[in-house]
């Protein structure tokens, strides 16, 4: 049985269909890439599977746990955790500070408000386990929000990463990044791949085909096809809707305009 | 020259240690030594700026803290005022029963504001909160029993207890101090707990805080409730201080200059609320005493704050006292 299945989701915004009866399966241990041209709606289908948008019909279903009707912060405590494509980290505050709050959510009540947070060892112990985990601890003491670009993204997946989870939602970690940082991101993504599965959205060709084990290509919200990567560069559909017609040449090269 | 200037660092933190009490001891022996200057008139006028300052560290706690901008906070120390004429009306005479129940009540009341305000966010939030705090206010308008718009008189003050009563002409302003120090180093307390943290976390991104798997509406609900509360409290002293309770209290004009002392005074900052509350009841008063337009030269000077202080008074000081540390 898969690990994370999501059956015929449905979103309309107005008339428009976002999420067109979307199924999707992740595998343990897989690392499963999401692609698709602008608008195609990923962005849509990542918030409804991590419960930021209410799907209008359909089920999100992980390990077995039916995760449709919970809030996403239930969810979140259920094992999925996920990366924003914009990069979201607490800027005003340290490393250290914003690896302290995603350990802190997962263990104990965040509701205790004598006890001085920052004596409990623990999770000190936990945030800076994280921190070398992505490769920030030097960094811990730095404030987010003047990191470069890429050490932020790497930061908001070590806050993914606090709650352990089994499917964890990438959604576009490499946008905006130069060939140093994505390489590094290459890198940390594969290594995680032992601890969590993935659902990764990405629009770098070069690290989709390097990284998945399987990849759907999402049109006009809906799933046009899934199987490995020889499989999706032969898709006759794929290669006239999403990578233009004269593929399959500019596939292995292709690397999406950053932002 | 590494020794002095070590030193003079570790000096500075100490002193900032100790400002709560060095603050706390003077506002102690003023009632004592303010006859001898002929200043007891401003007795009275300390016991105000303490018990406004309770509620405006509410405030504080759920705007500065928690990004939570309510304009109807009023609308609690009302609800509280109210509470004491109504255990007034029905007998009680025990001060702590009264205060208490103030409290309560107005916790209760920012439970089931909140679980409905809350669900709202940035202008809709403020229109909410000022809509409940209005209707609260034109409530205690249209209640008879308990004076309606023109006020119900206090006339015998609630009893403290048998031995506070009697002890000194200026007890009920050391109990006034001690409930609002007590406020104080609670929510300096609660700053840095878990819960604290948590809250600034909702106020600087609260989607990732979701995503984080924080339970943000039961997180940001607790907060309101335990900021109406103290509200209600401060409402319960203020009814007590003036020995007069009137529908005015809760007025949205209320809510916003409670509002503009926090921010005066340095939003999410610990000394915020009572140096912004301290700074303007105190210029309104010495203006009062000069003119009867005070109202123009506090606009200017909110105008400057905005301008040359845009943190509040108390980040101003921050920054002089880091620049010592750092010398």
């Amino acid at each position: 049985m898969s690990l994370f299945r999501a059956e015929g989701l449905v979103k309309r915004f107005g008339g428009l269909l976002a999420t067109d009866h979307v199924d999707l399966a992740v595998e343990r241990g897989e690392i499963h890439a999401l692609i698709g041209p602008n608008g195609a709606g990923k962005s849509t289908l990542v918030n409804l599977i991590s419960g930021l948008l209410a799907a209008d019909a359909g089920r999100v279903v992980l390990d077995g746990v039916d995760l449709t009707a919970l809030a996403p912060h239930q969810r979140s405590r259920h094992g999925l955790a996920r990366c924003f494509q914009i990069t979201s980290v607490f800027r005003n505050d340290s490393v250290r500070d914003n690896l302290m709050l995603a350990v802190q959510a997962q263990s104990g009540s965040s509701f205790r408000c004598l006890a001085r947070r920052d004596a409990e060892h623990a999770l000190q112990q936990r945030a800076e386990a994280l921190a070398q985990r992505v490769g920030l601890t030097e960094m811990l003491d730095r404030n987010a929000g003047t990191l470069p670009h890429g050490v932020q993204k790497r930061l908001d997946v070590a806050l993914a990463l606090a709650s352990r989870p089994r499917l964890l939602l990438l959604d576009e970690p490499m946008a905006g990044m130069g060939p140093e940082d994505s390489a590094q991101m290459v890198a940390l993504i594969r290594s995680l791949a032992s601890e969590t599965a993935i659902l990764l959205i990405e629009h770098d060709m070069d690290a989709v085909f390097e990284l998945a084990d399987r990849i759907s290509v999402l049109v006009y919200g809906k799933v046009l096809t899934s199987g490995d990567a020889a499989h999706v560069r032969g898709h006759p559909e794929v290669q006239s809707v999403y990578l233009g017609t004269e593929a399959p040449a500019p596939l292995t090269r292709r690397r999406e305009a950053v932002r | 020259m590494r020794k002095p200037a070590g030193r003079h660092s570790a000096h500075l933190p100490g002193l900032v240690r100790r400002l709560p009490w060095l603050v706390l001891a003077l506002l102690a022996a003023f009632p004592l030594v303010a006859p001898a200057f002929g200043l007891e008139y401003y007795v009275g006028f300390v016991r105000r700026v303490l018990i406004v300052a309770i509620a405006a560290t509410s405030l504080n706690f759920i705007l500065g803290y928690g990004g939570m901008a309510a304009l109807g906070h009023a609308g609690f120390i009302g609800v509280g005022a109210y509470t004491v004429v109504a255990l007034v009306e029905a007998g009680v005479s025990s001060a702590w029963l009264a205060w208490g129940s103030a409290a309560v009540i107005a916790g209760l009341a920012a439970a089931a504001i909140g679980a409905v305000s809350l669900r709202t966010r940035g202008v809709y939030f403020i229109m909410i909160t000022l809509a409940f705090a209005q209707m609260l206010y034109y409530l205690a308008v249209s209640l008879r029993t308990w004076g309606g718009d023109d006020g119900y008189g206090l006339y015998t003050p609630l009893e403290m207890g048998a031995w506070l009563d009697g002890a000194h002409a200026q007890v009920f302003y050391w109990v006034v101090l001690a409930i609002a120090a007590l406020i104080f180093a609670l929510f300096s307390r609660v700053a840095h707990s878990r819960y604290g943290h948590a809250l600034r976390g909702i106020r600087d991104n609260e989607t990732r805080m979701v995503a984080l798997g924080y339970p943000v509406f039961r997180l940001k609900l607790a907060g309101f409730i335990a900021a109406g509360a103290v509200a209600g409290l401060a409402g319960g002293l203020l009814a007590s201080h003036n020995a007069f309770v009137s529908p005015s209290l809760m007025h949205w004009t209320q809510s916003a200059l409670l509002l503009v002392m926090v921010m005066l005074g340095g939003l999410g900052r610990r000394w915020g609320a009572p140096l912004g509350v301290a700074l303007w009841l105190a210029l309104e008063e010495a203006l009062k005493m000069h003119t009867d337009y005070w109202h123009w030269p506090l606009g200017v000077l909110l105008l400057l704050v905005v301008f040359h202080a845009p943190q509040g008074v108390s980040a101003l000081f921050e920054r002089r006292a880091g620049k010592e540390a750092a010398r």
